[in-house]
């Protein structure tokens, strides 16, 4: 039973790391601009099919075998790298042309808006690639190390792990230490005030939906190697589930979006052994409305989000 | 020349239509489209297009019920597909095999009337069978969603609307995977089956699409008459008010808790309705019918029209269901023929109807950016005002002739109207009111001055419980009001302004108003809907009054009675506010800084209206900074610095009183 559980307990980490690295995005993007960004869930599923893509291009395909040694870091490195970019250009790219028009202009009319280019990019894909499910290569060896009785932890989970860390760490690094990371913060407060005080506000907050759009695109990643496959349907319930990963944590809050992250990705796996898989998403929700009535400023939050 | 006339002739048409009066306009319409609509299948003489359009009444009526949650009530619903599964499911469940019951006596009324029977298998306990009729299940599946509706909505009713937006996006998904997962109840992914069809006086629907047509047109017609009804009505303005400024709404004694959750119940009703229909005529229902991209296609449908648009919704759900069932097949038709025609196998490889999500998509997109009021937006065309109009010297008006404004002499005379004693109220580390009394007798006029950021504000919002104070009393006419919320605390007797002016801003001058006599209304829905004598009268004096209460300012908004408030001149919101804290018909009104932007002549007219309201023996509390219009109104002023009354007294005396000008000019330099 303990190894079980823990088994549980690895592989809800690995998920959380991946559902940690999307509500980052959702809770910048709200922490700036006060906008739930739709497209954010859209902007993941793209980008496993940027990685997809990607990697058919080094010549890695579904059929290919693992890689190891160099090849694979030099792989992986330029996997993220690419993906991360390309992603990230997508995010300014949405918000250029579809929400900066939209900026002053008050009440449900962005979100609305972020709701119709998820639908875009949802059918576009769709279009592209068909509605069947993708291989996604799985480049990874499949190594694997005994923890505890039958409970194991694979390569790939460290793999997540160990990306999902480096990557938290340079955003942390950005947000608290970097001028561009004070403009976010500053724009976050009042935006009004940081534009008075020379903060080029409309810079800060496409440069977010880069960054945020970015880490999407490594979470795409991390599902695409973890599940090793994709379709264009993925990114509604995954994009979901890292919001009510950000909602619990307390959106607007980093290390929120993390800790909530990790604690969905628990959820997931604990409750898909607990009571079975097909009620997951019921779970799930249930926790995201329960967060929003009993405690809507969530584990981390400061600001509740309750009308002004 | 042909094309000219036409023009002209279509321009005098138009012109001549827009000219009568909408009571005239509706009674010409109303049979015309009807007409239409009854002739529609015979004129069609195709089953397909019948077919088609019943369908298409489904998802009019979805749209209308969606468009009085978001458009009439600003609530953001984006699972809303989830009533129309309940609906469904709801009839769907009591009109086929699927529940098999053990049967009991309680089941017995059922049987007689005639809705279940025993069924009998020999060497197996008896079981239920149920077929319960169409009609009185429409009723049930609108009563059983009205109840999810606020079971849904109340979780919600604390939170902003964007938060809102996704909670009720999992409830949205939630249901269908209940559905897909309760298999007992629903029969899982494979869905309901063998459902009975509708049946009138011994007829049965069956498959043919005529009856379905009919009966989706009467649902249709039911939905679109009750929709015009609530939103003409004292419903109607007090949800269009909660859209505009829930806190400004609550003010005037709108209960926005009350309100919300009946335009998630009314909603959730329609939708009900919507999704009995459809599967009766389906005689089927799986979970997959009520998934996130249905509640978006619905969001399409109101966002195309307007939102709050009635005709806008009403032909933007026409239009996207027919572009799903029959326009797009068509194009790709055409498209195909032009490719075969060019040689083309791109064209001929064109399958526009798997676009059709990309489309609502791009639908969405665009019209948040280019035309956010939909395509037929809901807002009349006001004509300008005439250059007689423009050019007009003001005239002034005066309160002397509203009797109905005048307060009743309060109970118990010789007691204070209101008492403050103790109270107290801080922000974080800030005290705001600290240990504040006051005591203001009817009739008087009390003026509130101090240094920005004393705490006046704040004393106004705790007196009309739009905050909560932290301890002490506040009674009107010795009933406890501290800590009620605002729209209690109207309905007691106290009407406000705002600082920053805050109206309805896309309701006109008249609905503002009339918004502001919320509180001395009665109607409920079933009045709204119905429109019982009773209400007619009540809505013709409320007007009235209104007109009135619009007069007090002379010539000044009279023309712009039907205007928007968001295109008056800042003067002429500032009268508009006070106007409508007048129709609060209050005891006290409580002004906070009216003459601010105001010019001296403006603050003159405004200093006679305050004299005025006195008059009337509305009692006072006035916020101003002007001190030369506060010396010269109040009776007494009380002098506020830091949370902390620091003088009170007639004017000259706290004129010359040394903590005042301490607090506002600073601390005298002692010589050294």
């Amino acid at each position: 039973m303990m190894d079980v559980v823990l088994q549980q307990v690895v592989n809800g980490l690995a998920l959380g790391m991946m559902y940690a690295l999307l509500a980052l995005g959702f809770t910048m993007v709200y922490g700036i601009i006060e906008l739930i960004n739709f497209s954010h869930f859209s902007v993941f599923m793209t980008g496993t099919f940027v990685g997809l893509t990607v990697l058919n291009l080094m010549g890695v395909t579904a059929v290919s075998r693992a890689l190891t040694g160099w090849t694979l870091v030099a792989t992986l490195i330029v996997l993220f790298l690419v993906t991360m970019v390309i992603t990230g250009l997508l995010g300014m790219a949405i918000e250029r042309l579809c929400l900066r028009p939209l900026r002053n202009v008050s009440g449900t009319a962005p979100m609305i808006t972020t709701i119709g280019v998820a639908f875009v990019l949802i059918n576009v894909m769709l279009l592209t690639f068909g509605p069947q499910a993708q291989r996604f290569p799985s480049l990874l060896p499949n190594w694997r190390w005994p923890l505890y009785g039958t409970a194991e932890i694979t390569f790939k989970q460290l793999v997540l792990f160990a990306v999902g860390l480096v990557l938290m760490v340079i955003l942390s690094h950005l947000v608290k230490r970097t001028t561009l990371g004070k403009a976010m913060r500053a724009t976050a407060q009042d935006a009004d005030a940081a534009r008075m005080m020379g903060i080029d506000v409309d810079r800060v907050v496409v440069l977010t939906f880069f960054l945020g759009s970015a880490l999407a695109g490594a979470g795409s990643l991390f599902f695409g190697l973890y599940y090793g496959f994709t379709g264009y349907y993925i990114g509604y319930t995954t994009g979901l589930r890292a919001f009510t990963s950000a909602v619990l944590g307390g959106i607007g809050s980093i290390p929120g979006a993390v800790l909530g992250g990790l604690c969905i990705g628990l959820t997931q796996s604990l409750g898909g052994q607990l009571l079975g898989v097909k009620w997951t998403d019921v779970m799930i929700f249930s926790i995201l409305i329960f967060v929003m009535v009993l405690r809507p400023s969530g584990l981390l939050g400061v600001r509740a989000p309750q009308k002004a | 020349m042909i094309a000219l006339v036409g023009r002209l002739g279509a321009r005098l048409g138009v012109e001549r239509w827009r000219a009568l009066p909408i009571a005239r306009r509706r009674q010409i319409l109303t049979p015309a489209l009807l007409g239409i609509g009854l002739l529609f299948p015979v004129l069609s003489g195709n089953a397909g297009n019948v077919d088609a359009a019943a369908n298409a009444f489904t998802y009019v009526l979805l749209a209308l019920g969606l468009n009085i949650v978001v458009g009439f009530a600003g609530l953001l619903d984006l699972g809303y597909a989830a009533f129309f599964a309940i609906g469904a499911y709801g009839y769907g469940i009591a009109a086929s095999g699927q529940l098999k019951p053990e049967w009991s006596s309680l089941w017995a009324p059922l049987e007689w009337a005639g809705q279940v029977s025993r069924l009998v298998i020999p060497g197996q306990p008896d079981t239920v069978q149920f077929h319960v009729a169409f009609w009185p299940m429409l009723a049930v599946s609108a009563i059983i969603c009205a109840i999810f509706g606020m079971l849904f909505g109340a979780p919600t009713l604390r939170l902003r609307g964007d938060y809102l937006a996704i909670v009720t996006l999992g409830f949205g998904e939630i249901v269908p995977v209940v559905a897909r997962n309760w298999e007992g109840l629903t029969n899982g992914a494979q869905g309901l089956g063998g459902i009975r069809t509708p049946r009138w006086f011994g007829y049965d629907f069956g498959f043919s699409p005529y009856p379905y047509y009919f009966l989706g047109l009467a649902l249709v017609a039911a939905a679109v008459w009750i929709s015009i009804r609530l939103q003409e009505s004292r419903v109607g303005r007090a949800w269009m008010a909660i859209r505009e400024d829930e806190l400004a709404a609550g003010a005037m004694g709108v209960n926005h808790v009350h309100y919300k959750l009946l335009a998630f119940a009314m909603g959730a009703a329609v939708g009900g309705l919507g999704g009995t229909f459809y599967v009766a005529k389906l005689t089927t229902a799986t979970p997959d019918m009520f998934t996130f991209p249905v509640s978006v296609m619905l969001l399409v449908m109101v966002v195309l029209g307007g939102l709050g648009s009635i005709r806008g919704v009403v032909l933007a759900a026409l239009f996207v269901s027919f572009l799903q069932s029959v326009i797009l097949q068509d194009l790709t038709e055409y498209i195909h023929a032009l490719g075969r025609l060019v040689g083309s196998a791109f064209l001929q490889g064109v399958e526009l109807i798997t676009s059709l999500e990309l489309i609502f998509g791009v639908i969405l997109v665009v019209m948040m950016i280019f035309r956010r009021e939909g395509l037929w937006p809901a807002v009349r065309r006001v004509s300008a005002l005439t250059r007689e109009q423009q050019t007009a010297a003001p005239t002034r008006g005066s309160v002397v002739d509203l009797a109905w404004a005048r307060p009743e002499a309060a109970g118990g005379a010789g007691r204070p109207l209101l008492e403050i004693e103790g109270l107290r109220k801080s922000f974080g580390g800030v005290a705001a009111a600290d240990d504040i009394a006051l005591t203001v007798h009817a009739g008087e006029l009390v003026s509130v001055i101090g240094p920005n950021g004393s705490g006046k504000t704040t004393l106004f919002n705790l007196i009309t419980g739009l905050i909560a104070p932290d301890g002490g009393s506040i009674r009107l006419e010795g009933r406890e009001i501290g800590g009620r919320p605002s729209h209690e605390i109207v309905a007691a007797g106290v009407g406000r302004t705002f600082q920053n002016i805050r109206l309805f801003n896309n309701l006109s001058v008249m609905e503002n108003l009339l918004v502001g006599e919320h509180a001395r209304l009665e109607a409920g829905v079933l009045g709204a809907i119905f429109r019982p004598p009773r209400v007619q009268q009540e809505e013709a004096q409320a007007v009235e009054r209104a007109l009135e209460g619009v007069a007090i300012f002379g010539n000044r908004l009279l023309p712009r009675i039907d205007h928007p408030v968001y295109g008056l001149s800042y003067a002429n919101r500032r009268r508009t506010e006070i106007a409508r804290a007048i129709m609060t018909r209050p005891k006290v009104l409580l002004l906070d800084e009216p003459a601010a932007g105001m010019n001296p002549a403006e603050t003159l007219e405004l200093m006679d209206l305050i004299r005025g309201l006195r008059g009337l023996g509305i009692t006072i509390i006035l916020i101003e900074h002007k001190l030369d219009v506060v010396m010269d109104v109040s009776d007494r002023v009380v002098v506020l610095d830091h949370g902390v009354k620091i003088a009170e007294g007639a004017p000259a005396q706290v004129r010359s009183d040394e903590r005042v000008i301490e607090a506002y000019l600073g601390r005298r330099r002692r010589a050294a």
